[in-house]
């Protein structure tokens, strides 16, 4: 009870938002909409618990956003190209993998501050893609939308896909060994040298693993529209990792779960509608999202100056 | 001879130019405590990180359990049955007291899954083999120092360590939890295992070990059986040398009183009701234990972690240290005990450490004179004998003893009324050590008032006026020198 | 300066290395585009480097400290909002509304400072969520399409005409940079600033007052950005929300680039000022080159790759670097 006590009070914080919706917004709740939310945000979850890992691990990545538009591009190129889908599949998820594995490398091999790598190749990675594609969208075959299935139970097949995953995974974190050391990395990169572990090759695996689910969320995304925007993936970075942060994982490493990336996740999600249901003025997002971010960190803080002493 | 669990053989290691270990042999039997004595810097945690793998020696030859290792990594240190807790425990402290454990005790594979009630279980009983009484869910950083040591002990006892090192363990632990602890240490050697045991106190010698080694100046000065060794003639190996006659000699009548402390308390670091009075022109020595409350003292005095309670008066005048700017502004200068993180800025020249805490003096409005520093800094490499290849030479390329100049420089450029000195040897070679008392007696003859920290009994003795001996954060006695 | 220091040199080095750069640059760009050489195309460079530069000024001290912020970009456009606000809705002169948007500016920084100083929270997500926060005021003030336009030719004129021969906002960008080259490099400030940076307990312990100095670089830098703010707003002749979106970014690689390290301690104002004109250069010279922006991007994201690969590669051939052995007090990163 006690040790859960930051994701329960998201959770908590997201049970009074969803209340408040009820009583002031009834109409966020119908199916259709609701349905659709979900699935655009299904990749977000994905890559979420990517970066989770990643923040665990005492790490940071900001590139998941531009990863997330050279792999949607790639994945859309491959589908016109008349690749079938699994094959599709396959190359975003090694081609995100890839470009994990070149920033884990520089990190873990070079041991060059994750901020700085992960920065240079967001823009890198934006840039090359800009270059390439010159705002161009990559028209799609018309049999890959919804995975060929129908909006609706496409919808629920992605969201469906995005709570397996975050479900294994946060069982996987829990419960198998891999998890642990991944916490033991960032809790103390030296005691887990000490204990037989090898760190640097901890946080290696950890970025390759972040790139494929980054590679697998933005297949995720492209199945959900016509087209796929070089554009997308903007922005995500910021999110997801305030997302994280407010669900309880420490930025400084080895704290923290993904249900309650999850809970933190829904919470900045829902502020969006809830702004359109409440009548208030949408541009006020960003502004709260901030604001939500500044309280979860000072909040945090405080925590932990009361019982570090 | 036949059952030794270890044996290092001509083991030589140096970091840059300094020789941290010079040819020493160091060998362990099997159900024996063997103690490892020697003064701060003599080379005793060097031998350790070379035991546990942490190091690799220079040179040397090691042979454990009648196996020759060429090179010992932590991994295979593991593997071969070592385990060392440091003064410091090495934990992971966003995890529980459970799954520390379980790092340290399961076998490393990737997709094993986790037992968490067997992980508890076994944890409760490890703990309770150690008689701690904490919880298996507890957070590590919540726990206290020793709280963390018996669980870094549990680990090895339940790693089934055949050679456990304990380095300095008794330092912060209240007399009761050492008894508790001795009796930890009798029952690993009964069951066999061999135990390293490092420490400074002659006293938990003498009750414990049964063979000791004595390191000096990163060479051994010999290993004997505990018993055939008297206390006087331990130290002497230890300091090589009589004792008395090294130190320069105090004279003269102590004037007024510069420091005075009333009633001193700190709530969050344990300092209590100190009363202490420090006069110009002599030295008191602070005596006791690591952890009895000495460095905390400092800390108060010095406005690091400002005092809750009490009264410091200096000169006679009530004054309160909020922080260091304020102390540094009244007179009050403090060299640490942790040179390296705290007493000298490592990467930064030497002319830029000494002028640090005088930057408002040497610096009006704020304006950098580099001619004038570089001329204080001169003065003071000479004035100190600061071995360096100038000023503008970094820090991290100076020994122990230089860099400790560096610290001490530092604080006499304030020029101050008190100067709190906490372990002002600690892990400088002899040379330096007897220069660094030569300059401190000077200071007081010329009317400082000085207030010096130190686990070094003989410098204690030799070098104090007057010896205040601290214990749980107060003071427990005050003695002529 | 004295000599015989061994990060100085490699920094005297490093400096060196991205002037040749720079000047190779330059060459290799007249030689293309036949038009990059003139004045005209000088000024242009000048001309949009200046906000990019002022940010990465800003933050040279600040990741001299050992400490980053990601919100200047977002600030900048908070600020410009806030001016255009004052002077169109508010109706005071642009003199004052500058002084308030300035104000405005130093306050930003200064909750910064405050949560990073007071709460002892890491730069990093602090200005990650002032970055959020700063740009969402921004939208919500102007509710996204609000901009604002007409302003009188004579604060144009500071953006976009020239004063003794140089575009006027360089002639300010110049009297900022010597004023933090000389922060940095000739004040006892600047001293602390890197004392800060390599330790700061030891700085503590030296008796510096390390929180009013840290507070100091991101009050400046909030300051700075503003100006920074006014200045785009002159040159771009419009004052608008998503100003600035990205800047931080390339102020960061400037800086870095530049020679500062981003552990904290080593670094240069000069540096920094060789890092924004190696950018902006190469910018400028592609487009002459006849290669398209996002060249420009992209290179300088490998630059960034490459200076820092650079920087590490001694240190891991010399086996850094264990962790220093922790100990109780040792706080978060």
């Amino acid at each position: 009870m006690k040790r859960h006590f930051r994701e329960l009070s998201v959770a908590a914080a997201l049970a009074v938002a969803l209340l408040a919706l009820v009583v002031f917004a009834p109409g966020f709740y119908q199916l259709q909409p609701l349905l659709s939310l979900l699935a655009r945000e299904s990749p977000t979850i994905v890559v979420a618990c990517g970066v989770a890992l990643v923040i665990i691990s005492r790490q940071i990545d900001i590139s998941v956003g531009s990863q997330f538009a050279v792999c949607s591009v790639c994945a859309g190129l491959l589908a016109a190209m008349g690749w079938p889908l699994p094959a599709v599949l396959m190359a975003a998820v090694l081609l995100g993998a890839t470009l994990g594995a070149l920033n884990g490398a520089l990190i873990a091999g070079l041991r060059l501050p994750s901020i700085v790598v992960t920065l240079a190749a967001m823009v890198t990675l934006r840039e090359a893609l800009r270059w390439l594609r010159q705002g161009r969208f990559v028209d799609l075959p018309e049999n890959l939308q919804w995975l060929g299935l129908g909006q609706m139970t496409g919808q629920f097949a992605l969201i469906g896909c995005a709570v397996l995953l975050l479900t294994a995974m946060a069982w996987a974190m829990k419960n198998l060994a891999v998890g642990r050391f991944i916490y033991a990395i960032g809790s103390d990169a030296e005691a887990a040298r000490l204990a037989g572990l090898r760190p640097q090759l901890g946080t290696f695996l950890t970025f390759v693993f972040m790139g494929a689910l980054t590679g697998l969320a933005a297949m995720m995304n492209v199945v959900q529209s016509p087209q796929v925007d070089p554009k997308s993936g903007t922005g995500l970075e910021l999110k997801v990792i305030a997302a994280v942060v407010v669900g309880g994982v420490a930025i400084t490493g080895g704290r923290g779960n993904l249900w309650g990336v999850f809970a933190g996740l829904l919470l900045l999600g829902c502020i969006s509608p809830a702004l359109t249901h409440l009548r208030v003025d949408a541009y006020w997002e960003k502004a709260i999202q901030g604001v939500i971010i500044l309280l979860a960190v000072v909040a945090d803080g405080l925590r932990s100056r009361k019982t570090n002493r | 001879m036949a059952d030794f669990l270890l044996r290092l053989s001509d083991a030589t290691k140096s970091f840059g130019a300094v020789r941290a270990l010079n040819g020493v042999s160091f060998e362990l039997r099997a159900r024996e405590v063997h103690a490892l004595l020697g003064e701060n810097g003599a080379g005793k945690s060097t031998l350790i990180r070379i035991l546990t793998g942490a190091h690799q020696p220079d040179r040397g030859h090691l042979e454990i359990r009648g196996q020759t290792i060429r090179h010992l990594s932590p991994a295979t240190a593991h593997q071969l049955g070592i385990a060392c807790i440091y003064q410091q425990p090495t934990l992971f402290p966003e995890l529980t007291v459970a799954e520390n454990l379980a790092l340290r005790l399961e076998p490393v594979s990737v997709t094993r899954r986790v037992n968490w009630r067997a992980r508890r279980e076994h944890a409760t009983a490890l703990l309770k083999r150690v008689g701690a009484v904490i919880s298996p869910d507890a957070e590590i950083r919540s726990l206290s120092m020793p709280e963390q040591q018996l669980v870094e002990i549990a680990g090895a006892i339940g790693a089934g360590a055949r050679i456990v090192i304990m380095d300095e363990p008794t330092a912060s632990l209240t007399s009761k939890e050492q008894h508790l602890l001795f009796e930890v240490v009798r029952e690993l050697r009964a069951s066999g295992v061999g135990v390293i045991y490092i420490s400074h106190r002659l006293e938990d010698i003498f009750q414990l070990a049964d063979r000791v080694t004595v390191l000096r100046d990163g060479e051994s000065v010999g290993t004997n059986q505990v018993d055939d060794l008297t206390e006087a003639e331990l130290i002497r190996m230890m300091v090589g040398r009589e004792v008395s006659q090294f130190y320069p000699p105090g004279e003269g009548q102590p004037g007024n009183p510069v420091l005075s402390v009333r009633r001193l308390g700190c709530a969050v670091t344990g300092v209590r009701e100190v009363t202490l009075e420090v006069r110009a022109g002599e030295i008191v020595g602070l005596a006791g234990l690591v952890g009895a409350g000495r460095t905390e003292l400092a800390r108060a005095i010095f406005g690091l972690t400002p005092a809750d309670s009490g009264e410091i008066f200096l000169q006679a005048r009530r004054v309160t240290m909020r922080s260091p700017q304020e102390a540094v502004a009244l007179g009050i200068a403090y060299v640490p005990e942790d040179r390296r993180r705290h007493g000298v800025i490592l990467e930064m020249s030497v002319a830029h450490n000494l002028t640090m805490a005088i930057h408002r003096r040497l610096f009006p409005r704020a304006w950098l004179r580099l001619k004038a520093e570089e001329r204080l800094a001169e003065n003071f490499i000479q004035q100190l004998a600061i071995r360096t290849d100038g000023p503008s030479a970094p820090v991290s390329s100076l020994s122990g003893g230089n860099q400790q100049k560096v610290s001490l420089g530092r604080w006499l450029a304030t020029k101050p009324k008190l100067l709190i000195l906490d372990e002002p040897t600690q892990g400088v070679d002899v040379g330096a050590k007897s220069e660094i008392h030569r300059i401190i007696r000077e200071l007081a003859r010329k009317g400082m008032a000085v207030l010096m920290i130190s686990s070094d009994l003989p410098e204690v003795l030799g070098m104090s006026d007057r010896i205040a001996v601290m214990r749980a954060g107060t003071i427990a006695a005050i003695l002529p020198g | 300066m004295p000599k015989a220091n061994n990060w100085k040199t490699r920094i005297g080095g490093h400096e060196t290395v991205l002037l040749a750069v720079l000047i190779a640059e330059w060459f290799y760009f007249n030689s293309v585009g036949p038009r990059f050489g003139s004045l005209d195309n000088s000024h242009d460079i000048l001309r949009h480097s200046v906000e990019i530069g002022l940010l990465a000024l800003a933050l040279t001290p600040i990741i001299l400290t050992g400490g980053i912020d990601l919100s200047l970009g977002s600030l900048l456009g908070l600020c410009a909002i806030v001016f255009g606000k004052l002077w169109r809705d508010a109706f005071l002169p642009i003199p004052i509304a500058a002084g308030c948007t300035l104000g405005v500016g130093a306050l930003a920084g200064a909750l910064n400072a405050l949560l990073i100083t007071k709460l002892r929270l890491p730069p990093l997500i602090v200005t990650l969520g002032t970055y959020s926060l700063f740009r969402g005021l921004a939208e919500a003030i102007t509710r996204g399409l609000d901009t604002f336009t007409n302003f009188p030719a004579w604060f144009l004129f500071l953006g976009q005409e020239h004063w003794w021969g140089l575009p006027a906002q360089a002639l300010i960008f110049l009297g900022v940079a010597a004023a933090f080259w000389v922060l940095v490099h000739r004040t006892t400030c600047g001293r602390s600033f890197r004392a800060i940076g390599f330790s700061p307990e030891g700085a503590r312990y030296a008796g510096l007052p390390v929180e009013r100095r840290v507070a100091l670089v991101y009050m400046l830098a909030g300051l700075t950005a503003a100006l920074a703010a006014i200045i785009y707003t002159a040159r771009v002749g419009q004052a608008k929300a998503d100003a600035g979106t990205g800047y931080e970014l390339f102020a960061i690689t400037a800086v870095v680039l530049g020679g500062t390290s981003i552990f904290g301690g080593v670094g240069s104002v000069h540096g920094t000022l060789l890092g924004v004109a190696a950018i902006a250069v190469l910018s400028n010279g592609l487009v002459h080159a006849r290669q398209p922006r996002e060249v420009a991007g992209m290179l300088t994201g490998l630059l960034l790759i490459l200076a820092l690969s650079g920087s590490a590669l001694p240190r891991l051939l010399a086996g850094w670097p264990r962790k220093p052995t922790r100990t109780p007090s040792a706080n978060s990163t």
